[in-house]
């Protein structure tokens, strides 16, 4: 029935509530219906909205008005004393605290991850906080949120909130608030609809859901505004978008673009080097090098960059992929470097060793161009009569490369995190 | 002498005149007492006095539809409500009688 009343009304309506909780239910919901009647009537009264003071010039403090209707109506003095009142303000409080601290765990846990195994975890925070959010109204029966801040923990805990909001100057306070508060509540939506979009995949669904979010989050906010007790719900989903809205600010500016590492790293010659993101050449990544001497044979070669800083890659041997060695620390500039074997997995290699669970090559996967000499590692068999367009190991270069001049490179486009290589030709 | 005092003892009688009347909601009752001279009266009260007379049998009970906002309860005499009625006016008279004739009496003295 009281939700026809919003604001300080339906906050009077529950401190009434509150009072008269003594009383037999059936009596309590029949005189409740009485009385969100005669508040509806009495808020009519009033032009706009009326604030709590407003009505409390009208009818008195609501225990004066439940004094009031308890003696007219010949009801018994209040028999429960305040005490309930209290333990049930701490119980509000100690589930609030629940929700947003076990709840978030779980959902950071399962957006950190993001695969299947974490959407399990995603989805026991998110009954655990909805359940102890749950708990914590309920624990209020109605009354008041503001009781909580009554209660021993709670008064000191808003002491300390506090003391925290009165190192900011008032007037970034005031900004925090009428700008701040709204920019937070899109931010919070777009993030929170857009990631729960993000698994389907489909980039066109996420922003519908991320457009959805922020409007589902304002109108949040605001109802929030008018009956704190969605602050249960609203408080620990608000810890967990702070802890993922950075992240996922972090993550779009790092992850979406090279721009701002290759930029900073740019040099002249407009060769960079990331060594964890690997080498990119137009936009196309770079795993390997095949290096091959002029008469067509395959060298070993350690490669430096103008600045005389290693060009590396990450290892790809089978140390790396067995994890025997890893991290970002295993890289090398030394090419070829030795790649785990993907085909012919049943032959021995090129020494005659007996095949292992994990074999590594060196050997080029292609073919290159005719030369006069044999290639001393030898390509694969029956090679050498079909040239394939791959790099010329002439005296000119033939690889595709920008001008000889330093020219700086555009960020690569195709979204994979990397720097861009242009290998100028010095000789 | 503060006439809310002498209110809360004829309240009861006040609301049920009111009804005899025509069934009214909580707030329409109110506006009704105001309108008869009673400005007095609190707006608690009379709801507390409303559910006190339905408890005890006095007053029926039933909601409305209304065109503006949220479904009102109305409250009407019944039969008991109609008695009651009766017997409090007698009561009443008896008493502003009996009250009138000792201030005449004071006077005339």
């Amino acid at each position: 029935v009281n939700s026809t009343l919003t604001g300080p009304v339906a906050t009077y309506l529950a401190q009434v509530k509150a009072e008269l909780s003594d009383l037999p239910p059936g009596e309590l919901a029949d005189v409740l219906e009485d009385v969100t009647g005669h508040l509806s009537e009495v808020a009519a009264e009033f032009e706009a909205e009326p604030t709590a003071a407003a009505l409390q010039d009208r009818l008195g403090t609501p225990s004066q008005y439940a004094d009031e209707l308890r003696t007219a109506a010949g009801y018994p003095p209040r028999t429960k004393a305040a005490k309930p009142e209290r333990t049930g303000a701490e119980a509000a409080l100690t589930w609030g605290v629940i929700a947003s601290i076990v709840g978030p765990l779980f959902l950071i846990i399962a957006l950190a991850n993001g695969d299947a195994e974490a959407a399990f975890f995603g989805v026991i925070g998110l009954i655990f906080l909805a359940g102890a959010a749950f708990m914590g109204v309920r624990a209020l029966q109605g009354r008041d949120p503001r009781i909580v801040l009554d209660t021993h923990r709670g008064q000191r805990l808003s002491e300390n909130i506090r003391g925290l909001i009165d190192q900011i100057p008032p007037n970034v306070r005031h900004e925090l608030v009428t700008i701040g508060q709204p920019v937070w509540w899109v931010a919070r939506g777009i993030v929170g609809g857009g990631a729960i979009f993000a698994v389907s995949g489909a980039s066109a669904v996420t922003v519908v859901g991320a457009l959805a979010g922020a409007i589902v989050s304002v109108w949040i906010g605001r109802r929030t505004q008018e009956d704190r007790r969605w602050l249960w719900y609203v408080v620990p989903l608000n810890v967990v978008a702070t802890i993922i809205v950075p992240l996922w600010l972090a993550y779009s500016f790092v992850g979406g673009s090279a721009g701002p590492f290759s930029n900073y790293r740019s040099t002249p010659s407009s060769t960079n080097y990331y060594s964890q993101n690997g080498l990119a050449l137009d936009g196309t990544s770079i795993s390997n090098v095949y290096p091959f001497d002029e008469q067509g044979r395959q060298v070993k070669v350690r490669l430096y960059d103008q600045d005389g800083k290693p060009i590396s890659l990450p290892l790809q041997n089978c140390a790396v992929s067995t994890g025997t060695i890893g991290g970002n620390d295993s890289v090398s500039n030394v090419y070829p470097q030795a790649v785990v074997r993907t085909d012919e997995p049943t032959q021995t290699d090129a020494d005659g060793n007996d095949i292992t669970p994990c074999t590594e090559t060196d050997k080029a996967p292609f073919v290159p161009p005719p030369a006069p000499a044999t290639p001393t590692t030898g390509p694969p068999p029956g090679s050498s009569t079909t040239p394939q367009p791959t790099p010329t190991p002439t005296a000119k270069p033939s690889v595709p490369v920008a001008s000889s001049k330093p020219t700086p490179t555009p960020p690569a486009t195709t979204g994979k995190p990397g720097v861009t290589l242009t290998i100028t030709p010095t000789r | 002498m503060d006439p809310s005092q002498l209110l809360k003892g004829v309240l009861d009688l006040a609301v049920l005149a009111v009804l005899r009347d025509a069934d009214g909601y909580g707030y329409d009752v109110l506006r009704r007492l105001r309108a008869a001279g009673l400005e007095d009266v609190a707006d608690a009260s009379v709801y507390g006095t409303l559910r006190r007379l339905f408890a005890a049998g006095a007053l029926t009970s039933y909601v409305q539809p209304s065109e503006e906002g949220p479904h009102r309860k109305y409250y009407g005499l019944n039969k008991t409500g109609l008695e009651l009625l009766a017997q409090s006016t007698k009561t009443w008279n008896h008493f502003a009688d009996t009250m009138s004739g000792l201030l005449l009496e004071e006077a005339a003295a």
